[in-house]
């Protein structure tokens, strides 16, 4: 499959955290880069993968820009240090505005995406068809199944114009079937713009590689403190980047104890 | 109906309307059988009552209190929102610490400085009762807005808000139908104090004046009758302002069944 690697679109170096005295993150250094395939939009898709309680949900908040490291930086866009709204982030629970409805927590997002100005409706209830949401709009979260939340937290982020989606733990708890329509939609989301990239923080080993074309594995080496990104597997160099039934393959279940062994 | 009795069992509308007129035929009658010449009866309180309620002594004395009342909670509820929304700036956030703290202060010690500071009757009690509401409201408030989860922060800083933006969303907006709770919860406080201010001033009339009257003359049948006359109004407005929540708010209405 012909595709080539070109500009870096985010950059971790050096980052470090620390609790106090306790080390939770240790000198993670990694680049994410624009893949381009010809003939089509192909977005990045990232896997961050590593145990329970390991500091990825804190290596999440560093990379959202929620959080700051004790030291190193998060840049994107040319060496610019990544803050808070620079990102679009689904929470673990799909957070929503529960006393907004979905249309106007919808609203308020394409709101604050200049491109969309004078166009916010239209967005709205394209964004509501293609994610199966329109007679959804007028209810309110509580009204929603976890499916239709995670959906409309999606479309709200994606209003809000930025080219990166992380996403925490976006599989956990998902029903089978309900797993199968997040991992297209995910999909779709990474085919709908060149430099669309999303950053997946998960413990789903085996969902996580099947839709990612890298994947960072997060882990403790022996005898040293804090987590640290113990492997990098392009899975588009192995082939298994951008198919479907991967599953099935040999090298994707040979990857899949590679990673376990990381861990 | 053997639910009734069986620990978190369930039960539905008319075994429940069952349960409470049998509760209540229990009381009367526990009532009845308990008092003595001293204390009337629950057949003697109803006649009274009847005639209170057929008197426009009693409802003139209600809209006075009512009235009362209302603007105070009004008054106190405006206080109450601005420090507490802006408790989010450290400024204001000792202010609306000091206000919660206040609950510890008794009424009774600031009558006279009170009555110093307004220029009437009316404007004394209206000033007591504000004084006496604001801490336990600021107090609720507080705790709502220290309670908000990060996530209702952080999502608006991933959507890009300013900081105010944020204060908008998440307290003002966020949290309208938290605030109608409180003052759903806190008027029971002010309803209680309305019977205390009225006595220090008695001229303007009120409820709480007529019930000190009966009191003073151990008038204990329409002591009573008032007492039950208070306790229904109380819960008509607790009702009113369940409805009035829900109304203006529709999504209150998912979040789990008040008490």
């Amino acid at each position: 499959m012909e595709y080539t690697k070109t500009d870096v679109l985010l950059k971790v170096k050096d980052v470090n955290l620390f609790y106090g005295t306790k080390q939770i993150l240790r000198d993670i250094n990694f680049e994410i880069k624009d893949i381009v395939r010809p003939g089509m939009k192909q977005g990045q898709v990232v896997s961050l993968i590593g145990r329970s309680g390991i500091g990825k949900t804190q290596l999440f908040r560093i990379l959202a820009g929620l959080g700051k490291p004790s030291s190193g930086t998060v840049t994107i866009s040319k060496d610019k240090p990544v803050k808070a709204g620079d990102m679009g982030v689904v929470f673990q629970n799909y957070y929503l505005f529960e006393w907004r409805t979905v249309y106007t927590s919808l609203e308020l997002a394409a709101k604050k995406n200049p491109a969309l100005k004078g166009k916010e409706k239209e967005a709205i209830y394209k964004y509501a068809e293609d994610f199966n949401l329109t007679e959804h709009l007028k209810r309110y979260p509580k009204e929603l199944s976890g499916g239709q939340r995670q959906r409309a937290s999606i479309i709200q982020q994606m209003l809000n114009g930025t080219d990166f989606l992380l996403l925490d733990e976006p599989f956990s708890g998902l029903d089978i079937l309900v797993l199968d329509r997040v991992v297209e939609l995910l999909l779709d989301v990474s085919l709908s713009d060149e430099l669309k990239t999303l950053i997946i923080v998960s413990h789903d080993i085996g969902t996580s590689v099947a839709i990612s074309d890298t994947v960072y594995v997060l882990g403790h080496e022996e005898g040293k403190p804090g987590a640290t990104i113990k492997k990098e597997i392009d899975l588009c160099a192995r082939d298994l980047a951008w198919k479907k039934n991967i599953r099935t393959e040999k090298a994707f279940i040979d990857t899949l104890q590679e990673i376990k062994a990381e861990l | 109906m053997k639910h009734i009795f069986r620990p978190f069992g369930r039960v539905d509308r008319t075994t429940l309307a069952i349960m409470i007129v049998g509760q209540i035929i229990l009381a009367l009658l526990f009532w009845h059988l308990t008092s003595n010449g001293l204390i009337p009866k629950p057949l003697q309180v109803g006649k009274a009552l009847g005639a209170l309620l057929f008197s426009r002594l009693l409802w003139d004395n209600i809209i006075i209190s009512v009235l009362l009342t209302v603007k105070a909670m009004a008054i106190a509820v405006i206080i109450t929102l601005f420090f507490s929304y802006l408790s989010v700036l450290p400024f204001f956030h000792t202010i609306a610490r000091f206000l919660v703290k206040c609950r510890y202060l008794t009424l009774t010690g600031f009558i006279f400085i009170f009555t110093l500071l307004t220029q009437n009757g009316g404007q004394l009690k209206l000033s007591l009762l504000i004084f006496g509401i604001v801490p336990f409201f600021v107090t609720s408030f507080l705790a709502v807005i220290i309670s908000t989860e990060r996530q209702q922060y952080e999502l608006c800083k991933t959507l890009g808000y300013t900081n105010w933006e944020t204060l908008y969303e998440v307290v003002i907006v966020g949290k309208a139908d938290q605030v109608f709770e409180i003052v759903r919860q806190n008027f029971a406080i002010s309803w209680l104090m309305i019977t205390l201010v009225e006595g220090y001033s008695m001229g303007e009339g009120g409820i709480g004046t007529l019930l000190i009257k009966y009191n003073k003359y151990n008038d204990l049948t329409n002591v009573i009758s008032i007492q039950i006359v208070i306790f229904l109004l109380g819960l008509l407005f607790d009702y009113l302002l369940g409805t009035l929540k829900v109304w203006f708010l529709p999504y209150s209405k998912f979040e789990s069944q008040p008490l």
